[in-house]
């Protein structure tokens, strides 16, 4: 039984994290019908934050969030305003591209300053540590920390979009950008913090998740691909769906403990050697394609 | 005249056959190029720099006098037979990618025209390299590639000096027998049904699946239950999935083949999760770089690791001791499995030149069929090199043999490897169980 609250904590725990990791790309899709492509690398620059800002201020990795929201912020204000407001005037293609674009610049550019090695976090308040529930039940202390104050951070941005004015006029602009200006809201502005808020969320996930992955410039791709599947699954644009699938989606890479608690259980031998670990992130972009082949819109979407 | 004509002859005539006498190479020869190819960025470049580091001062020596040293390299400048060609070497990155290594030995080959090849740590690399020198006629000398799979092809220019992880993993299960049997020092005789289910976690290039197949069938040999045995990839950020499946199976014993950094995360998952298995043993690699000692500290008290040179040889052997030495001046840390398998490589490359007196393909592929190095030329614990030449292992270096040593604090409260095995050789008591996290 410990194999399977294990594997069922783990996925929470992740899923949690993978929320805000999928709220940027959310947001900035809900606002601007921009599929940002760079997404990921906006994760790995929060990764390299989180990383360096400790190890080079000699501060605990957490204490370095601020920073990273902060980095992310304003990159993605940058991106905006040097790139994509150019991007808005061409057809959609272009825009896929040119995020597509951006991804690969900021990757190379990461690989030229950081190069190719993985880098990990080896010192901090919890790395290493952990909690044991009892009957086997452990919990690394880094993911619980990470889960929570992906948490917080997620109902902050959510109370941002739906409690305070900048939040309705965000949520304006994404419902009709063309009245929204006629209202008075400044929507290239509201683009603009979209981009901010996107870029900050992902890279807060970033300097997170390096307490317990490590980092090189190629990561990126694997968390792009993990937060479209949960944009997919709960809906292009959708703040709670965005919340909902990544749990979701933390669940199906859980699906090999699953197996191993049943082979164990079971003690079906042959099901001892089936590679499932090998395939954990394969169930994932599986219910993203069936998701979109039976609900485009995902489970929560409200934009066609 | 007449007889003026004869002595001219006569004195044209000696001074042709005297050019006769004296080998090709050595009129030609000014240095003799060494394309060495190895992974010096991305997830081994530790690995990488170590292994540049040991085949460097190789060259060194053999470029230079070195009075005091205690092997033949060192006691010329350059290679006596080819009047004292210098070694250049001519490093390119591979970064892990075996088609990226194909072409940067084709590169090495036409552009470069190197007169062979060293390389290439990953077997999944060094099996295309090979093909490529193959191809091409080039010898090639693998120093540190542990797939049996590679000296199986019958391949007539490859030559590897290092045991392969056939020998490696046998020697584990010997190990585990004796530990069985109370062979293993401080450890009272242990019930095999203490030690008999095993998990193990292999990287999955040609490299670690190998290892994952001969753990396999080796357990089943030997009397062991494999209950899990997983494959995953060397790049990977995170390995929590894999270490709760590992600790699903309730192994006694633990077995890794990881590169440099999956193998620290590796460990510092373990931690994170608690395992607390009573055997963990590194197939090398990963669990002997020096980074992995450093990063993970006394964290790794306990480990086991398979290795073909342990820094307690050099005070069993004095020519490891002056060899470490200067690699500890050059670099700042002792030499290591890698590195001093790589300054094996290249001696091995000067003693074939040296005995070919050419660097004609032909008479190098001659010299490295019929070569013997005793085993007091050479920094590892091996009885020499001398190469297969039939049956099913062409090319393999049949005089070559493994050690396994376990991270233990030193007196000076730093951790070291201190051998466990072979018994007879062991340098301290073994800690039995692994004392977990």
């Amino acid at each position: 039984m410990d194999i399977l609250i294990s594997s069922i904590a783990a996925g929470v725990l992740i899923g949690m994290v993978l929320a805000l990791v999928a709220l940027g790309l959310t947001i900035i899709f809900g606002v601007m019908d921009i599929v940002n492509f760079a997404h990921g690398e906006f994760l790995m620059i929060g990764m390299y934050t989180g990383l360096l800002t400790a190890k080079a201020v000699g501060i605990d990795p957490l204490l370095a969030l601020p920073v990273a929201a902060a980095v992310g912020f304003l990159l993605g204000v940058i991106c905006y305003y040097g790139f994509v407001k150019f991007l808005l005037r061409g057809p959609m293609v272009a825009q896929l591209l040119g995020t597509f674009g951006l991804m690969l610049f900021l990757r190379n550019l990461a690989l030229l300053i950081f190069g190719s090695e993985d880098r990990a976090l080896h010192h901090g308040l919890l790395v290493g540590k952990s909690f044991d529930l009892g009957m086997g039940v452990i919990i690394p202390a880094t993911k619980l920390a990470a889960a929570g104050l992906s948490v917080i951070a997620f109902l902050a941005v959510w109370l941002l979009m739906n409690r305070t004015k900048l939040g309705k006029a965000l949520t304006a602009t994404s419902l009709n950008s063309q009245a929204a200006r006629y209202m008075g809201i400044a929507t290239e502005r509201m683009n603009a913090l979209a981009w901010g808020i996107g870029g900050g969320s992902v890279t807060v996930a970033g300097a997170l998740i390096v307490n317990f992955w490590s980092v090189n410039p190629f990561v990126g791709l694997l968390f792009t691909m993990i937060a479209f599947a949960i944009v997919a699954l709960g809906g292009f644009g959708s703040v709670p769906g965005a919340l909902f699938a990544s749990i979701v989606v933390g669940l199906i890479m859980e699906i090999p403990g699953i197996w191993d608690f049943l082979t164990y259980t079971l003690s079906w031998d042959w099901m001892i050697n089936v590679p499932m670990t090998s395939f954990k992130y394969t169930f994932v972009y599986l219910a993203y394609f069936i998701i979109m082949v039976i609900r485009p819109s995902g489970l929560f979407g409200w934009k066609h | 005249m007449k007889g003026k004509g004869k002595l001219l002859i006569v004195f044209f005539g000696l001074i042709a056959i005297s050019g006769l006498l004296i080998p090709s190479g050595a009129w030609a020869v000014k240095e003799i190029k060494i394309g060495v190819i190895f992974p010096l960025t991305g997830g081994a470049a530790a690995a990488g720099r170590e292994l540049r580091a040991g085949t460097e001062l190789a060259a060194e020596i053999a470029n230079k006098v070195y009075p005091d040293l205690p092997m033949a390299m060192a006691q010329n400048a350059g290679i006596k037979s080819l009047g004292g060609a210098k070694i250049k070497l001519i490093f390119k990155d591979h970064e892990g990618n075996p088609t990226l290594g194909a072409d940067l030995a084709k590169k090495l080959i036409l552009d470069d025209k190197v007169d062979g090849i060293m390389g290439c740590y990953f077997s999944s690399v060094t099996k295309t390299v090979s093909s490529v020198c193959e191809q091409y006629g080039v010898p090639m000398i693998n120093t540190s590639s542990t797939s049996p799979a590679l000296t199986k092809r019958g391949f007539k220019w490859f030559w590897r000096t290092t045991p392969h992880d056939k020998w490696f993993t046998k020697d584990l299960f010997e190990f585990l027998n004796g530990l069985t049997d109370g062979k293993v020092r401080g450890v009272k005789a242990v019930a095999k049904k203490e030690i008999t289910n095993i998990a193990s976690a292999c990287e999955k290039t040609e490299w670690g699946s190998h290892v994952s197949q001969l753990i396999a069938q080796l357990a089943k040999e030997y009397g062991f239950r494999v209950r899990k045995s997983i494959l995953y990839a060397a790049k990977s950020t995170d390995l929590s999935s894999e270490v709760r499946s590992l600790k699903a199976a309730r192994p006694d014993v633990m077995l890794f083949a990881s590169y440099t950094s999956d193998a620290i995360l590796m460990v510092k998952t373990l931690k994170a999760q608690r395992a607390h298995p009573k055997i963990i043993w590194g197939q090398d690699a990963g669990f002997e770089k020096p980074e992995f000692r450093k990063t993970l500290g006394d964290n790794i008290v306990g480990i086991l690791t398979r290795t073909v040179f342990l820094p307690k040889v050099v005070e069993i052997k004095k020519l490891a001791g002056l060899v470490n030495a200067m690699y500890k001046e050059k670099t700042g840390n002792d030499l290591g499995g890698a590195s001093a398998r790589a300054f094996t490589g290249l001696q091995t490359w000067v003693y074939l030149l040296e005995k070919a007196g050419s660097t004609k393909p032909a008479d190098i592929q001659r010299a490295a069929n019929t070569i013997y190095i005793p085993g007091k030329e050479l920094v590892v614990p091996w009885k020499g090199i001398k190469f297969s030449t039939s049956g099913d292992e062409i090319g393999q270096n049949t005089l070559g043999s493994g050690l396994i040593g376990q991270y233990q604090k030193q007196k000076d409260g730093t951790v070291g490897l201190e051998i466990v095995y072979p018994f007879d050789v062991s340098s301290a008591d073994m800690i039995y169980p692994f004392p977990g996290y």
